[in-house]
Parts: structure tokens; C-alpha cells; sequence
């Protein structure tokens, strides 16, 4: 049988496959991806998709929850300076309408409690990064500001509404409570109720001072079951953060093994490569220049 | 006189094989074997003398049948390059670049989920709205960049078209003048060997198939247009048709472009008027059916003030990927609020849901995107694969067509060895006989 004894072609095929596969070595090695384009690996491009909005958002609600956190634990902490500003208040009541105190003790009480009242009506006024955080959602006026016309001198230029912020897919956290449910509640009225409180000590009616006092207890103990929302929201914080911290590390792994270099696997294949590169061109340099005239001494003369 | 014969005759086989060492590199070139024939004997008397040699002419050595094997592998070679080439570079508006629709998406849901935490926030808003338009400027980019893969494929017709014109005639010109030769009872040569070369580029421009008849080759395209028929070539022309592109017309007129198979013109016209637009056709659908359903989430919300929302996304009736835009150039208008007070984020999670729930389409929106890509990746993986393929076998083929139609220099170099020496054995016989003459006429002196 007739040989073909051009290898010109068959040389180039396997130098250009060669190289190719050296190239293909090469960046894999030099970039740490094994996909660039989509067709180097179809599923593993459409999965990253996925990955990539997915890891956006994470690391965004990442960012919520330690935001959303700092905010809560700021109203969580008014909240529990305006316990102990009802605690006291409850004492000072309780010596007001004890009959051994005199008419002027009962007046100096009565500027104690004056006092509590303005303090509470400053936490409830806490804004936290410009926004109200007893307002509801009218969060970006003050929520009380003192009125004669409210029986408890004080109105609320809030709203009843809360506002849920997404910590993940589907899961959305409350972050606060109105104060129109906490401060002015119409059956535990915090504000209302110290405000009494003031007008009975400066009345001096012991009787008085004691229904007050009681209505105050009252609202204390309201403030205090009320604050288990913002616990609440803290622990499912808390927990939500562990599970972002994992899901990160999941995705980022998914992420490396779609689309990263393992890089033993990758430096031996450059090996290969080089080696497969280098005999092909080893082959073509002994292959290519030879012919019979090689051998055949040249014509004479 | 027999010797001086034999010296012409081998002078005759040496140029031969001179020449056919001087086009051993010539594309196209098929070997040509000189034929000796020995002849008629001389008879007088009882005695016999041998009549000598003729060269009778030289063979051309070539395999028909693996020239259309070849003429077919490399329309479909062409045709898979052509397709694999095209999508190489469509495929690089969807690798992930930081400035994709993927890369866009992932920052607008991101915003989203921040303006959740900063309803307020002026800064967050606006980070919202321009990511929003990145978005839509990444649908835009994507598909501009498919059409403008889709205008090189056109222009590439138009090309293609006319080298194929300009092929054709060549061809009808060599079967007129190989007619004429065989005619005459001479071999076609080299002028078949030009005129096999010419019909091989033509099957890489397009799938034609090729018919021996009596007044030389005809050649139609795969669904049977005559592209030549003997000495008469017929032109392919272009015209611009509804869809805007070049259409391909037959010499008569009518529009082909649908059953050309094969060849340049075939893979560019498979890329313009099937793989293209069903892309485009699924990014439409994916920015039509996302920006409608953000636009009616918008609806749901009051904007920071207290206004209902309104369109956040336009997008076109046609063209929906390549028109998007957005709406609202105010991040002011972004309808956050579900109760109209502007602390309110309720509307944010329906914002935030019409990038996870899923479209009329069935797929969310990251979904149908990421489809979009698998099947752009597939295409394009599918196409280098077969291409190579192709590729392969188109070389087995060339190097069996070698094996028989190559010039071998060892082969070469052994012939030219031996015609020297026959030349020298038949001068020898010249210089003998001189000899003899002479002495001969010194024996009469």
C-alpha cells in the first residue's frame, strides 16, 4: 500500500492540540478557575448564577441583621432605662402617699417624678441613625412632643405601624414597636399614667397618690412584657447570623467547586501538557526534514 | 532507431518527475505517472526485432470518490466552524464579567435587601435606582451584543455569496476547457487538478453536490440549485428581505436561503436566523416578564411621597432586551412605603420578591437567566466539540487522499535514480552502435 508521506498535516494537528490543551493548563493555573466562558463548563456557569445573587445576598443579609441588631438593642435598651425610671417612680409614689410625708415633701416628689416623666418622654423620643424608634413607621418626626390638649400633656405624631427588614429568604425580622402601644397605650398608659402621678402628689391626696402610684405598677409591668418583642427579635438575630455565617461558607465552597482550580490537579495537568508539547515537537523535528536524499551523496560533476 | 527513442522516452519521464517534484507543495496537485507502452514488433523474415518504447502519455492518479467525501466533510467542517466561531463570541456576553446580567442582578437583589434595613436612606435609595440601571443597561448590552453577532453573520452572506459567484465561474470556464481537451482525446491533467481545488473551496463556502455528465461536472447546492452546469455558471444573488437581513436568491429568483445547508453560508445563515434569535427571543421574554412583574410590585407601594408607585422598568413592545431602561430617574420614587409614611418599608419585600418568585414563565428571574446560559455554554461547547470532529475526519480523509494523489519525494527521488540510469543505458547503446559504425567504415577504409 501507497504511504502518505506528507505528515505536514498530521504534524500541525497534534502540535495545535498540544498547545491547546497547554493553554488551556496554563490559565487554569495562572487564573485558579477552570470555567471563564460558559461553554467550559455549561451547568457549573448557569449554577454560578445562582451563587453569585445568592451570595450577594447574604452578605447583604449579613449586613441587615448586625444593622438591624445595633437598632434593637438601642430601643431595647431605652426601654429597660425606662423600667427602672418606673421603679422609681413606683417608690417615690408609694412615700408620697405614705401619711408621715409633709405637704412640701409631697411637692419635692411630685419635681422627682416631674423629672422621670421628662426622661422617659426622651427615650421614647430615641432615634437611632436619624430614624425615630418609637415613631412606628412616621419615623422621621418626633413622636412626642408636649401638648395641653392630651390628658396625659403629651401627643404622639406617630403611627401604629411596625417595620419587618429582611434577614433572608423569606424571613423578615421585627424591628420595632410603635409607641403608641408602649408609652400611650390607652389601658397602660406609661406617660398618662406618671403624668397623674405628678398632678396627685401636687394635689397631696394620699388616696390619690396611691391610685396612681398603682396605675404606674400597672404600666411598668406592660413595659416590661412588651420589651419580650424586642428579645425576641434579638435571639432570632442572634441565631440568623449563624446561620449567614454558614451559608457564606457553604456557598463560597460551591463557588470553588464549580468553578476553582484544584491545584494539584491542575500543576500535573500543566506537567502533562508540557511533556505531550514538548514530544510533538520533539516528533515533528525528527519526522519532518527527512528524505531519501538525505542519504544519496550528490551528483558528481 | 530504437535507443534514440528510449531517450526521448525517458527524457519525457524525467520531466515528469521533475514536475511532479516542483508542485509536491501545490495544493490540488494530483501526481502524474508517466505510461510506457512498448511497440509493434518488426517482423522480417525470421527475424524479430523489437520495436521500441513510446511514452503514451502521463496519468493523472486521483480517487474521485474520496474528492466528494472530502468536498462534503469540508462543507460541513466550514459550517460547524463558522457556528462554533460565531458563538465563541456570543458566549462572552454571558461569561460572568462584573458587568453581566448575573453580576447586575446579584447587586440589584443585594440593594433591595439593604433598602429593607434603610428604608430612609437617601444614599440606599439611590444605590437602588442605579443598580436598576445597570440591570437594564446589562439586558441592553447582552442583547446589542447578540444583533451585532447577528450583522456580522449577515455581512458574512453577502461575502460569501459573492466569492461563490465568483468560484462558480472559474469552474464553468475550466469545464469548458477540459470538454475541449478530452474532445480531443487528451487527458483533462492539470487543468482537472485546478478545477477539483476550486470545487473543494466551493463545497467550504456551501454544501453543493457534484454530477460527472458528458459536457464536464454539474454542480448544484444540496436542495438542487444549479450553481454550474457544464461551461455555464449561474449566479447566486442577495437581496434584503422584511427581516432586514440578506436573503439568498437563485438565478431565477427565488429566495433559497432556507434550504442552504453547509459551508460558510450555511452555518452563518443557521447563526442568523436560528440560534440568534431564539436567544434573543428568551431575553425579551425574561425582561418583558421581569420589568412587568417589578413594575406591578412598584404598583402595590406608595413612593417616598406617599404617591402610588409607578413604573419603575420600561421596556418596548419589541426589542425588549436591547430598549430596557428605567422609568424613574428620582430615588425618591421608588415605592418603598406600603402605607404611604415615609419610614415605612412594607412595599421593600414585594420589590424584593418579584426577583424570587416566579415569572409567568415558570422560572424566577435568575432562573431563566441561568438557563439562558446553560443552553449559550451547551451551544457553544457542542459546536467547538463537533467542529473538531469534523475536523479529524477531514484529515483522515486529506491524508488518504495524500496517500493515493500525493507527491512522495522518496518515490520521486527513486524514479528520477532510475530514469537516470535508463537515460545512461540507452546513450550507451547510442555510443555503442557509433562504435560499431565506425568500425565498421574503417574495416571498408
Amino acid at each position: 500500500m501507497r504511504v502518505n508521506s506528507n505528515m505536514v498535516p498530521n504534524v500541525l494537528a497534534d502540535l495545535q492540540q498540544t498547545q491547546s490543551t497547554l493553554n488551556t493548563a496554563l490559565q487554569e493555573v495562572a487564573s485558579g478557575k477552570s470555567v471563564t466562558v460558559p461553554s467550559d463548563n455549561p451547568s457549573a456557569s448557569a449554577q454560578m448564577v445562582q451563587n453569585s445573587v445568592e451570595t450577594a445576598n447574604v452578605d447583604q443579609y449579613t449586613q441587615n441583621v448586625s444593622g438591624v441588631l445595633s437598632m434593637v438593642q438601642t430601643a431595647d435598651s431605652s426601654l429597660s432605662s425606662v423600667v427602672s425610671s418606673l421603679t422609681q417612680a413606683i417608690s417615690l409614689g408609694t412615700e408620697g402617699a405614705n401619711g408621715t410625708s409633709s405637704a412640701t415633701n409631697q411637692k419635692e416628689i411630685a419635681t422627682q417624678v416631674q423629672g422621670i416623666l421628662n426622661s422617659v418622654v426622651s427615650e421614647a423620643n430615641t432615634s437611632y441613625q436619624g430614624t425615630y424608634l418609637f415613631g412606628g413607621t412616621a419615623n422621621t418626626q418626633i413622636p412626642y412632643t408636649a401638648s395641653a390638649a392630651s390628658a396625659s400633656g403629651y401627643a404622639y405624631n406617630g403611627n401604629n405601624a411596625v417595620n419587618s427588614v429582611a434577614i433572608g429568604d423569606n424571613l423578615n425580622v421585627q424591628v420595632n414597636l410603635p409607641g403608641s402601644q408602649i408609652f400611650s397605650n390607652a389601658s397602660n398608659d406609661v406617660l398618662g399614667s406618671l403624668n397623674s402621678l405628678v398632678s396627685a402628689l401636687q394635689s397631696g391626696s394620699s388616696s390619690a397618690i396611691q391610685t396612681a402610684t398603682n396605675a404606674v405598677s400597672s404600666a411598668l409591668s406592660y413595659v416590661s412584657q412588651q420589651r419580650v418583642v424586642y428579645g425576641n427579635s434579638e435571639s432570632q438575630l442572634n441565631s440568623q447570623e449563624t446561620y449567614l455565617q454558614q451559608e457564606t461558607v457553604s456557598l463560597t465552597s460551591q463557588s470553588n467547586s464549580l468553578t476553582g482550580v484544584d491545584m494539584t490537579k491542575a500543576a500535573t495537568d500543566l506537567a502533562q501538557a508540557q511533556t505531550a508539547n514538548s514530544a510533538a515537537l520533539a516528533a515533528a523535528a525528527i519526522v519532518l526534514p527527512t528524505t531519501l536524499l538525505n542519504y544519496l551523496s550528490p551528483p558528481t560533476g | 532507431m530504437i535507443a534514440t527513442e528510449a531517450l526521448g522516452v525517458t527524457q519525457g519521464a524525467l520531466t515528469a518527475t521533475s514536475n511532479n517534484i516542483a508542485n509536491s507543495n501545490t495544493p490540488g496537485y494530483t501526481r502524474e505517472i508517466p505510461q510506457f507502452a512498448e511497440n509493434q514488433q518488426n517482423q522480417v523474415g525470421n527475424e524479430v526485432n523489437g520495436g521500441g518504447v513510446t511514452l503514451t502519455g502521463l496519468q493523472s492518479i486521483r480517487d474521485e470518490l474520496l474528492n466528494v467525501q472530502i468536498q462534503n466533510q469540508t462543507s460541513l467542517q466550514s459550517s460547524a466552524n463558522a457556528e462554533s466561531s460565531s458563538l465563541q463570541q456570543i458566549q462572552t456576553n454571558f461569561a460572568s464579567t462584573g458587568n453581566d446580567i448575573a453580576s447586575a442582578l446579584s447587586k440589584f437583589s443585594s440593594n433591595l435587601t439593604q433598602l429593607s434595613a434603610s428604608p430612609s436612606s437617601s444614599a440606599v435609595q439611590q444605590s437602588v435606582l442605579t443598580s436598576g440601571q445597570n440591570l437594564a443597561q446589562a439586558f441592553n448590552t447582552t442583547a446589542n451584543g447578540l444583533t451585532s453577532a447577528q450583522t456580522d453573520a449577515d455581512q458574512q452572506v453577502t461575502q460569501t455569496v459573492s466569492q461563490i459567484n465568483t468560484l462558480t465561474t472559474q469552474i464553468a470556464q475550466l469545464n469548458g476547457q477540459i470538454s475541449q481537451l478530452t474532445a480531443s482525446g487528451q487527458p483533462g491533467g492539470t487543468i482537472q487538478d485546478q478545477r477539483d481545488e476550486l470545487v473543494q473551496k466551493l463545497s467550504g463556502l456551501t454544501g453543493v453536490s457534484v454530477m460527472q455528465g458528458s459536457d464536464g461536472e454539474t454542480i448544484t447546492t444540496a436542495n438542487g440549485t444549479p450553481l454550474v452546469m457544464g461551461n455555464k455558471s449561474y449566479s447566486l444573488q442577495t437581496t434584503t428581505g422584511t427581516d432586514g437581513f440578506q436573503h439568498v436568491l437563485d438565478f431565477s429568483g427565488n429566495d433559497i436561503t432556507s434550504s442552504i445547508q453547509g459551508g460558510q453560508l450555511g452555518g452563518a445563515i443557521q447563526i442568523r436566523d436560528q440560534v440568534i434569535p431564539g436567544y434573543l427571543s428568551q431575553l425579551n421574554t425574561l425582561a418583558t416578564q421581569f420589568s412587568s412583574a417589578f413594575n406591578a410590585a412598584q404598583a402595590k407601594g406608595f413612593d417616598s411621597n406617599g404617591n402610588a408607585g409607578q413604573n419603575f422598568f420600561t421596556v418596548p413592545a419589541s426589542g425588549a432586551a436591547a430598549g430596557m431602561s428605567v422609568a424613574i430617574s428620582n430615588p425618591a420614587l421608588i415605592a418603598i412605603s406600603s402605607d404611604g409614611t415615609a419610614g415605612s418599608n412594607g412595599n421593600v419585600a414585594n420589590l424584593a420578591a418579584a426577583l424570587t418568585t416566579a415569572l409567568p414563565s415558570g422560572q424566577t428571574v435568575t432562573q431563566g437567566y441561568a438557563n439562558l446560559v446553560d443552553q449559550v455554554g451547551t451551544d457553544a461547547s457542542n459546536a467547538s466539540t463537533n467542529s473538531t470532529a469534523i475536523g479529524q475526519n477531514l484529515l483522515q480523509l486529506t491524508n488518504q487522499q495524500s496517500s493515493v494523489s500525493g507527491v512522495n519525494i522518496d518515490e520521486e527521488t527513486t524514479n528520477l535514480i532510475r530514469f537516470q540510469t535508463a537515460y545512461e543505458a540507452a546513450a550507451r547503446v547510442v555510443s555503442t552502435i557509433q562504435q560499431l559504425n565506425s568500425t565498421t567504415i574503417n574495416m571498408i577504409s
